[in-house]
């Protein structure tokens, strides 16, 4: 595998470990999906010039703008917890729950 | 064609023909004017007795019986459609039926003249009495099967006439309910005719039946008239239909429907004569009967129960009758008894109204203001009793001595002849209340017999009480031929014990100005007027067990367990726990989850790359 190639696969990697081990901010979370983002829209930049593919150069642009759309939902989301419950820390969140 | 089968036939033919007459009038749209039901229906039964006297006198004269079939409709195998048979049983039967009748709607045209649906009521009593002859004259199980159902929805209707009061309209119901139970016994026997002898001409049965082991059907017709002849078990509608008019109860409850079930075995004794287990049911059942009912018409205080007790109990004695393998001396004693159980309920129905409508015995007395009505209700009770030489007399009695016998039930004999002195008791009970000591009725009464639509009719049923015994016994020969000679006991037995029933009743009339005994023994007492507390529990307890066998499947097995616990719920319930076995896994720990996903892409991947 060529470095460029292991780069993005493990910076994706990375960010889903980051995701699926969080354990304390909620913000951690979202700031790991947008890492996986980054390394996502790397590799589609990098499948267009490898495979001289010119028509799937439009492709990262899509990602990038529905990653932004998707970043911008999970802020919301991360102010309502804000609002609700203070903080974003995840312990909160269940804390009513019997 | 012979003169003599030509005259029989068509006379046959006129009768039937002039009882329908009427009913097709009916059918025309325009409304019948007000005295069509004494025009027309009253004229048509006395027109069709006259016409049905001319084949009985040629059946006296020649001995001729005839059995033609109207109309062969289709070749449906097993009967014929429409097929008359008149042996001497329809033969004496009809024109017996057709003077009572005769008499009863004279009687009803002053009894029911206040009434605005008059026309319907005498419609419903003809139709009964085509239904009667059609029974009667049936030549296959098909046509005796739409006669019985025919007399028994004329009977609902009848007794329900009065459908305003609630006691009427239960006793309708009881009539067609008990009835129905009989039915089932009816349809039995049909069906395994059908099967076992493949057809239901009467005819064809009698000679097929002497291979088959014919228990089965015959309990059916023993069933059938248990319900239809009011036997004990299938009982309390008799005296419940009293509810309906004196007329009906005169017709219907008295000569004609309630021997129906009789007549049917009667038609087909020969099927039972050599069956010792019917013989000995009938004769067991019938004891029973005759002594339960006049026990239980002992107390009773209702002029028109009391008659009805009596009727059954006659009933009761016609089925020992049959029970003896004597079917001619039952048919004797339904002739006989026709004329004066009819006479009776007509003078009952007088005194009713004369005294404004008052029918408890211990509110009437002194009618000697009554001289007809109260005379023949005296000549009735006589006859009822066996007086020797009236017409009960020459049927009761040859019933006691073939009773008396014959190898037979010592039991049944027992009872029967207790039931022949309580008989005594309470005929004597009720002249002796109704028209004997001094009056306790109010004194401004509408005391009136002196119109001759009430007068002749009681005349001419006392005529026939007095003189049908004789003149029936002296014409028809047997044809089993009776014990002449027997001890001088057992010969006067009868007479005995109804004279001592009436010595009895005598003595305990004189103790009451005496006050022997202030209070009546209340036990037994309780038991005679409460019909032996046979309606009190039957009536119940019967529905309520059915009602409630029907709630606990309709509830514990229908909807608790084949809905709840096997059916569709029971599946949802069971999916129900699966699921909160697997979701107390999933308590919404997001954490869980995404490493849990991670987890199973790595492996994944690794499995795929290996």
């Amino acid at each position: 595998m060529t470095p460029v190639h292991f780069s993005f696969s493990s910076a994706f990697v990375l960010g889903l470990m980051g995701l699926t081990f969080h354990r304390t901010h909620l913000l951690s979370a979202l700031l790991c999906l947008e890492g996986m983002m980054l390394s996502l829209f790397i590799a589609l930049a990098l499948w267009a010039l490898q495979f001289e593919m010119t028509g799937f150069s439009a492709a990262p642009m899509l990602l990038l703008a529905f990653s932004a759309c998707e970043a911008s939902a999970g802020l919301a989301l991360l102010v309502a917890t804000a609002r609700t419950h203070g903080t974003d820390r995840l312990q909160n969140l269940n804390l009513l729950q019997c | 064609m012979h003169l003599t089968t030509l005259i029989l036939s068509s006379s046959l033919i006129l009768v039937i023909a002039i009882l329908i007459y009427p009913l097709l009038t009916t059918l025309n749209p325009n409304p019948q004017d007000q005295k069509w039901a004494i025009t027309h229906v009253k004229t048509s039964v006395k027109a069709a007795f006259l016409m049905s006297l001319l084949p009985l006198m040629i059946f006296l004269d020649q001995g001729a019986e005839t059995m033609f079939t109207n109309w062969h409709w289709m070749n449906t195998a097993p009967f014929d459609m429409m097929s008359f048979k008149f042996d001497h049983y329809s033969i004496i039967f009809t024109p017996i039926a057709l003077y009572v009748t005769w008499s009863i709607l004279e009687f009803a045209s002053w009894y029911m003249h206040s009434d605005p649906l008059m026309n319907r009521f005498f419609k419903y009593l003809l139709l009964f009495l085509v239904a009667m002859i059609l029974l009667v004259t049936a030549n296959n199980m098909f046509q005796l099967f739409i006669g019985w159902e025919g007399v028994g929805i004329m009977s609902f209707l009848l007794i329900g006439w009065w459908y305003g009061r609630a006691d009427a309209n239960t006793a309708a119901l009881q009539a067609v309910l008990y009835n129905r139970v009989g039915d089932i016994g009816l349809i039995m026997a049909m069906a395994w005719l059908a099967m076992n002898l493949n057809s239901w001409e009467i005819q064809q049965i009698f000679f097929l039946s002497k291979n088959f082991d014919m228990t089965l059907p015959l309990i059916g017709l023993i069933l059938a008239a248990t319900g239809k002849s009011a036997q004990f078990g299938l009982h309390p509608w008799l005296p419940s239909a009293m509810e309906g008019p004196t007329p009906v109860s005169a017709l219907l409850h008295s000569s004609t429907m309630v021997v129906a079930g009789i007549f049917l075995l009667i038609r087909l004794h020969p099927l039972m004569e050599n069956n010792n287990t019917a013989l000995t049911t009938c004769l067991c059942l019938g004891a029973l009967t005759t002594l339960f009912t006049a026990a239980c018409a002992l107390t009773q205080n209702d002029i028109k129960k009391i008659v009805a007790f009596s009727t059954s109990s006659q009933l009761g004695l016609m089925m020992v009758t049959i029970g003896l393998n004597q079917p001619q001396l039952a048919f004797l004693h339904i002739c006989t008894h026709a004329f004066f159980k009819a006479m009776l309920f007509l003078c009952s129905g007088s005194i009713i109204h004369s005294l404004n409508d008052e029918q408890d015995i211990r509110k009437m007395g002194g009618l000697n203001l009554m001289p007809m009505t109260s005379t023949c209700l005296t000549i009735g009770s006589l006859a009822l009793t066996g007086t020797p030489f009236l017409a009960g007399f020459f049927s009761k009695d040859a019933i006691i001595e073939a009773l008396n016998t014959s190898h037979l039930n010592a039991w049944a004999l027992i009872l029967t002849l207790i039931a022949t002195s309580f008989t005594a008791v309470y005929s004597f009970r009720v002249v002796y209340f109704v028209t004997m000591g001094t009056p306790r009725f109010l004194p401004l009464s509408p005391i009136n017999e002196n119109n001759p639509s009430v007068i002749n009719p009681i005349k001419r049923l006392a005529w026939g009480s007095i003189i049908a015994g004789l003149i029936i016994t002296s014409n028809f020969l047997p044809s089993k031929t009776p014990i002449m000679s027997m001890p001088l006991t057992l010969k006067l037995a009868a007479l005995l014990v109804t004279i001592i029933g009436l010595l009895t009743a005598l003595e305990l009339t004189a103790m009451t100005n005496k006050q022997f005994k202030i209070t009546p023994t209340i036990p037994p007492h309780h038991f005679s007027n409460m019909l032996g507390y046979f309606p009190a529990i039957i009536h119940r307890l019967t529905p309520k067990l059915n009602l409630s066998l029907g709630q606990s499947i309709a509830t514990q097995l229908i909807d608790q367990t084949w809905f709840e616990a096997t059916g569709p719920k029971g599946v949802s319930s069971l999916q129900v726990k699966m699921a909160k076995t697997v979701s107390d896994a999933q308590q919404g720990m997001i954490k869980t989850y995404l490493t849990i996903f991670l987890l199973t892409t790595t492996i994944a991947i690794l499995l795929t790359m290996i």
